[in-house]
Order: C-alpha cells, then sequence, then structure tokens
C-alpha cells in the first residue's frame, strides 16, 4: 500500500540529513568555529552564526534517552489514524545530548513511555527510496 | 518608569456576537465589534486614522473595514499572527502615535474560528514542512497541530517542576467557574468539576478538551490614543503603564530548547517600563490557548515561583477572591478565542470598574497583567491601570 504519512522535505539545508536517513544512517550538522551541534540542521550554525559548517556521522548504533513526549489520540495528518495512540517524543542523545531529537516511538504501548527511557534509533523504509528515523525501546 | 508609562490609554472595547457558526463574513463581525468599540469610547469612525489587524488569512482587511465604517484611513496595517498580536499591533500603535504620524487606532481581530478554518485540528502537511522552520523534523512524525507542539513542552516542563494533570484541572476549573458568571461565556451553565475534568479523555496528552480553548467565530475590537486624546472620549481610560510587544525564543525551530520560552525574556524589560513588581498586579489576563500554558507564563512573568505553579492554581488563587483572579471572564479555555483580543477586552473592563457591584468585579482592582503567547517561539505583554 502507497505510504500516506507526510514524507520528509528535502532542502537545501537538510539534504544531507535526510540522504543519510534514507541510508539508515545518522549524520548531525556542526560547527567548526564554536564547536556545537545544529539540528535541526541551518544554513548557518544557530549559536553563532558562523558558516564554517560540517556533518559528523553518528552511524547506526544510536542511543538515546526519552526527553520529553506526547501522545496523540486523534489524527492530525493524513495517513495517522492506524497508528492511534502516536507517541512522538524527543530524545536526548547518549553520545551528544545537546542533540534532542523528535521521532515516534515505535514498537511501544502508549501507557509505557516515560522520560528517562532507553530507546535506539531505528529506520523505517517508508518508500522505495526513502527511510525514516524512529525511537525504539531499549529491550534490557 | 518608562517613557511611554501613563501616556497612552485604551478608550474603547467592543465585540461582535460569538458563536460555533456565524453565518456571515468576518467583515461582518468585524464591523460590528468595530462599531461597538468606538461607541463604547464615545469616538466616531472618522476619528480613527489608522485601522490595524492580525490574522492568518482568515479575515477581512483593514481597508475594508475602513470603508464599510465609511471613512477613508490614512493608514492601514494587515499582519499575519495569532498569540501576542495584539501586545504587538498595540505597540505598534504607541510608537506611530508617539511619532506624531497617528492619532487614534483602531485594532482588530475577526475570525471565524469554528465555522471557517480551525486551528485545533492541524494544517495542511505540505503547506507546513516548507512554512514551518525546520517543518521536515516534526510534521512527518504526525505533529501538525499546537496542542501537540506545546504539549511537548508541557510534558517536559510537568516533570521538572512537579505539575500534574490534576494542576492543569484547577485552571480550568477556575476558568470555568469565572464563566459561569458571565452570560456571554460559550460555557456559560456549563460547570466543571474535578471528577468530570479528569474522567475526560485525552486528544494529546497532556491536554484533554477541557485544557483546549474553545474554538469560535467572533470579532473583537480595541481603541488605542494618547492620553491627552483620551479625556475627549466618554470612557474611562485605562492607562499603558508599561508594554514589552514583542520578544522570541532564541531558535526559530522552538523545539530545539524545550526549556526556553518567549515569555521568559519579557517579564523583566515589562516591570522595568512600568515601575512595578510582579506583587503589585491585583488582576490578570493570561494568554490560555492550553491550561499550561497559562502555569508556564505565571512561572515566566514571576507571578508564582517555578516548582509552585501547579499549587498557586490548585489553592484557588486564579478564582475570583484569590490572590490574582486571571481570566475572569473565563478566558479563551471557557469564554471565547479570539487569539488573545478577548483577555484584553475583560482586563480593560475590570480596570474600569465596569462591573461594580456585581460578582464579577475584582474589588478595587488598580493594576493589571496582560500577557499574549504566540507558542514558545514569540510572546509579548502589558501592564495597565486604572
Ligand atoms: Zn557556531
Amino acid at each position: 500500500m502507497e505510504y500516506q504519512k507526510p514524507i520528509p522535505l528535502k532542502t537545501e539545508d537538510n539534504k544531507h540529513y535526510w540522504d543519510m536517513a534514507d541510508q539508515h544512517e545518522l549524520s548531525l550538522q556542526k560547527c567548526n568555529d564554536c564547536g556545537h551541534y545544529a539540528h535541526p540542521p541551518g544554513p548557518s550554525c544557530v549559536h553563532c552564526g558562523g558558516q564554517n559548517l560540517s556533518w559528523e556521522a553518528l552511524g547506526k548504533d544510536v542511543r538515546a534517552t526519552i526527553y520529553s513526549y506526547v501522545i496523540t489520540y486523534r489524527p492530525f495528518l493524513p495517513g495517522f489514524q492506524d497508528d492511534l495512540p502516536l507517541i512522538i517524543a524527543q530524545a536526548e542523545l547518549e553520545k551528544v545530548p545537546e542533540v534532542k531529537i523528535m521521532c515516534n516511538v515505535i514498537d511501544c504501548k502508549a501507557d509505557n513511555v516515560y522520560i528517562g527511557m532507553s530507546v535506539q534509533m531505528t529506520w523505517q523504509d517508508i518508500t522505495e527510496d526513502r527511510a525514516l528515523p524512529q525511537w525504539i525501546p531499549v529491550v534490557v | 518608569m518608562g517613557k511611554i508609562t501613563d501616556r497612552y490609554a485604551i478608550v474603547g472595547v467592543g465585540e461582535s456576537e460569538r458563536s460555533r457558526n456565524s453565518g456571515t463574513t468576518p467583515l461582518h463581525m468585524a464591523l460590528d465589534a468595530a462599531r461597538s468599540a468606538l461607541h463604547d469610547a464615545g469616538l466616531n469612525a472618522q476619528d480613527i486614522d489608522g485601522f490595524m489587524n492580525y490574522n492568518e488569512n482568515d479575515s477581512c482587511t483593514s481597508h475594508d473595514l475602513a470603508t464599510y465604517l465609511g471613512v477613508r484611513p490614512k493608514y492601514v496595517k494587515d499582519i499575519q499572527g495569532g498569540g501576542s498580536s495584539t501586545e504587538m499591533l498595540i505597540g505598534d500603535a504607541i510608537s506611530l502615535i508617539e511619532a506624531g504620524m497617528l492619532n487614534t487606532v483602531l485594532i482588530f481581530r475577526s475570525m471565524n474560528g469554528s465555522s471557517g478554518q480551525r486551528v485545533g485540528r492541524g494544517y495542511n502537511p505540505d503547506m507546513l514542512q516548507s512554512a514551518l522552520p525546520g517543518g521536515s523534523y516534526i510534521i512527518p512524525y504526525g505533529s501538525a497541530s499546537p496542542s501537540q507542539w506545546f504539549g511537548m513542552f508541557a510534558t517536559r516542563h510537568m516533570h521538572e517542576t512537579g505539575i500534574t494533570k490534576e494542576h492543569l484541572g484547577h485552571v480550568c476549573l477556575s476558568f470555568y467557574e469565572h464563566a459561569q458568571r458571565n452570560p456571554k461565556a460559550f460555557l456559560h451553565g456549563k460547570p466543571l468539576t474535578m471528577e468530570k475534568y479528569l474522567e475526560t479523555p485525552d486528544i494529546s496528552y497532556p491536554f484533554n478538551i477541557h485544557d483546549s480553548c474553545v474554538e469560535l467565530d467572533e470579532a473583537n475590537a480595541i481603541v488605542v490614543t494618547s492620553a491627552e486624546r483620551a479625556k475627549a472620549c466618554k470612557s474611562k481610560p485605562v492607562y499603558i503603564m508599561g508594554i514589552t510587544p514583542r520578544q522570541c525564543h532564541p531558535n526559530a525551530h522552538y523545539w530545539a530548547d524545550l526549556t526556553k520560552v518567549a515569555s521568559d525574556y519579557v517579564g523583566e524589560e515589562l516591570y522595568k517600563s512600568a515601575g512595578v513588581k510582579p506583587e503589585d498586579i491585583q488582576v490578570a489576563s493570561i494568554y490560555d490557548c492550553f491550561s499550561w500554558v497559562v502555569l508556564r507564563q505565571l512561572e515566566a512573568y514571576g507571578l508564582a515561583p517555578r516548582g509552585e505553579v501547579g499549587d498557586f492554581a490548585a489553592e484557588g488563587n486564579l478564582r475570583m477572591g484569590g490572590s490574582l483572579p486571571t481570566n475572569t471572564a473565563g478566558g479563551m479555555l471557557s469564554e471565547g478565542y479570539t487569539h488573545g483580543m478577548n483577555n484584553v477586552l475583560e482586563i480593560v473592563r475590570q480596570l474600569r470598574h465596569q462591573y461594580k457591584e456585581t460578582d464579577r468585579q475584582v474589588e478595587d482592582c488598580e493594576i493589571g497583567i496582560c500577557t499574549g503567547w504566540s507558542g514558545p517561539d514569540i510572546a509579548g505583554a502589558m501592564i495597565l491601570r486604572k
């Protein structure tokens, strides 16, 4: 069945992030002037305005901790009607705590999500050539 | 005190009817609200040289309104915006009057917020991905409604400060209680109990329908002029002691830092410009698109200490007779929703003592605060006095 949900729109500034995601890898934008990371990526550094940016590959093993979340019981966008209740969560990266990435938490019951919960990144193949990063609980 | 303290005033306030289905256009409602505000001030449309409005492409223009009030405006301004736009436009009006370019400004908000386009139902996904900064990092995950956007901040803040769902309920109960005294409130006759609140299922945790503002068809208008010109108006002027028309979150993609909201940057300058302290405030209109937004702003404006704002509400401080009666017409949670302007109308009426000798009047109130919240990204506020 055709994927009904919105597909991340690639732009000049975010293309590398989504290209890497399509290959099931995380890549983050970093400022070489002040050393801060930038997420979401942009045309220059949000911390210092610097233009000397680079990309840092974090690979396929991305661990994180749930930082905040909402649980949605109503579809606000097409395609989500079969995914309710839907967990949308920001998780703090273990290796780069200043970066918090928002995804759905999949394979998790709504009642079980909590702040501080360990998750890892997984990639859902949503079309033939696109993949979407998601959080999945770490099974202890 | 700041340089504009007590030199400008709100001299007229008015509204159209509010309903689920107006059966008419935003222009018709804007005309009703504008005529009502002019009548309240004792002014003619010819006395207004500046017309301003904020909208989300869901209204008539300022030029439209002036035209059908039968006047040629000198100055019109239509901005795209929701919450906190009232404060920003009042700031603009003051600046233009101060510069000698205008004399008296009418600001309005008119929207078929129920029968027309509804904010709470989400937006067009493709539009949002390109229109929102970093939109492609939220929209593909199903986050397209302010309840989800602000809820992400709320869950974290509640975790850090000990605010519970019951505390959110106390905000709702306080405002619903006010609405029972206001026959024009949309939820007049529909009181809320904690039991009923807690058993209402969430739309998007941590918010249920009671935590969310009512979406209605309505128009509001206010008239701003100099203190000098206010003397010629028939209404009792409410003076602007201080205003911070706008402040912003450090990041346009405000989810990048859930610990900060734009309101955190408003208070210091606001109190300095008004020459008062938080403890001097006796009545409040706190922007309330969601219950939690009220608690977060009470903290941001120093009206209750961080970590204690939930208890502050639970102890009844937002109710009549409490230390800070807030959104006394019912607020956007239970009176009506014009992206904040109805709360401005109410605080003006309170400070005029327009409800004197009724159970709606906050007794002897002289100083009030009115806050605007577009989201965690943009905010503004003003302090008003009798
Ligand atoms: Zn930098």
